[in-house]
């Protein structure tokens, strides 16, 4: 079957988009990337130290002409500073996708809607493929949806936090409501949580902690991987209600002791 | 001369934006520059000529979510 995602006119294979951040060494962080499968890998755009010019910069382990970049806006206050280091990361060349990330407190790393409204709203205006990272609010996601947004990505829980989904129920009003693709993004622990996001119908997963803090990041990718082609599946095949009783399984007629 | 680098006072005797990016060996490196506020393309580093106090950002791809 011909199960693929397509998002600002770009068509994917993979519903897994991966982060780049926190892991223990490039190499590990490479192997996870190929086991992995993703096709949409996520930065941050940072000043460059100039004590070190040269370190840190991630993409020279990376093969550009495999991947869509997402650069992501972290570190943005408000508005205006997402703008601002959107261009920042379209003048690169590598990408007119921008994740659009504010994040106002420093405890949870939630983000500030209102803010990422209106910057989803700009940079949709200004030609950008924006992926805003939102919290699991349905009306919210509709809106960000009218202003441009190429997809929503609404959280599982909290960045970082490993939490799963805390709110499966907004989560699956969200869905239900999109005219665009909703990717979960962010507080996924393990493959159970990415099941359960896929199997609620959820178009794509975007993490990274889990899978760069694991204590064998390149297994854990695979398992991700693995759990969102079996939640999709699930998702796509319609299960079965649950039932109080049992319901034989085997035929039940014929026995062999029948009288 | 006198600018403010990457929020930082820096001394340079670089005439120009290339020379600048240059000097710290980041001419063939995937960086952008902005230069008070607004991004300077890489095809106009060479002949955009610094002045005293000018505030640049010099930024780049790290790792992240």
């Amino acid at each position: 079957m011909n199960d693929t995602l397509e998002i600002g006119g770009r068509r994917l294979k993979s519903r897994f988009f991966l982060g780049t951040g926190r892991y223990p060494n490039p190499f590990v962080q490479n192997e996870a990337i190929r086991i992995s499968k993703s096709e949409v890998l996520t930065f941050a755009i940072r000043r460059v130290n100039l004590e070190a010019p040269r370190e840190d910069a991630v993409l020279q382990h990376v093969n550009a002409e495999d991947f869509v970049f997402l650069p992501n806006t972290s570190g943005a206050k408000n508005a205006d500073e997402a703008v601002r280091i959107a261009r920042l990361a379209k003048a690169s060349g590598l990408s007119n996708w921008i994740k659009v990330e504010i994040s106002v407190n420093a405890n949870t790393l939630l983000p500030d809607p209102v803010e990422t409204l209106k910057a989803t709203e700009k940079l949709a205006k200004e030609g950008f493929v924006v992926l805003p990272y939102t919290s699991d609010d349905p009306v919210l996601c509709k809106r960000l949806e009218e202003v441009g947004a190429a997809a929503v990505m609404p959280g599982a829980a909290p960045i970082g936090t490993g939490l799963g989904i805390l709110n499966p129920y907004n989560l699956s009003l969200i869905i239900e409501e999109a005219g665009v693709p909703v990717i979960v993004d962010a507080g996924i622990g393990t493959a159970s949580d990415v099941v359960q996001a896929m199997e609620l119908g959820a178009d794509g997963i975007l993490l990274n902690t889990a899978v760069a803090k694991a204590r064998n990041p390149v297994k854990m990718a695979e398992g991700m991987k693995y759990a969102i082609d079996a939640g999709r599946s699930a998702y796509l095949s319609g299960r079965i209600p649950k039932k109080r009783y049992a319901t034989a399984s085997s035929e039940t007629e014929k026995f062999l002791m029948q009288r | 001369m006198r600018l403010e680098i990457n929020g930082k006072p820096e001394e340079t005797l670089a005439a120009t934006l290339a020379e600048l990016v240059g000097n710290y060996g980041l001419e063939k490196e995937l960086v952008v520059v902005e230069v008070n506020g607004k991004i300077v393309d890489r095809e106009k580093w060479k002949g955009f000529e610094l002045e005293n106090g000018m505030k640049i950002e010099i930024v780049h791809f790290v790792g992240g979510g």
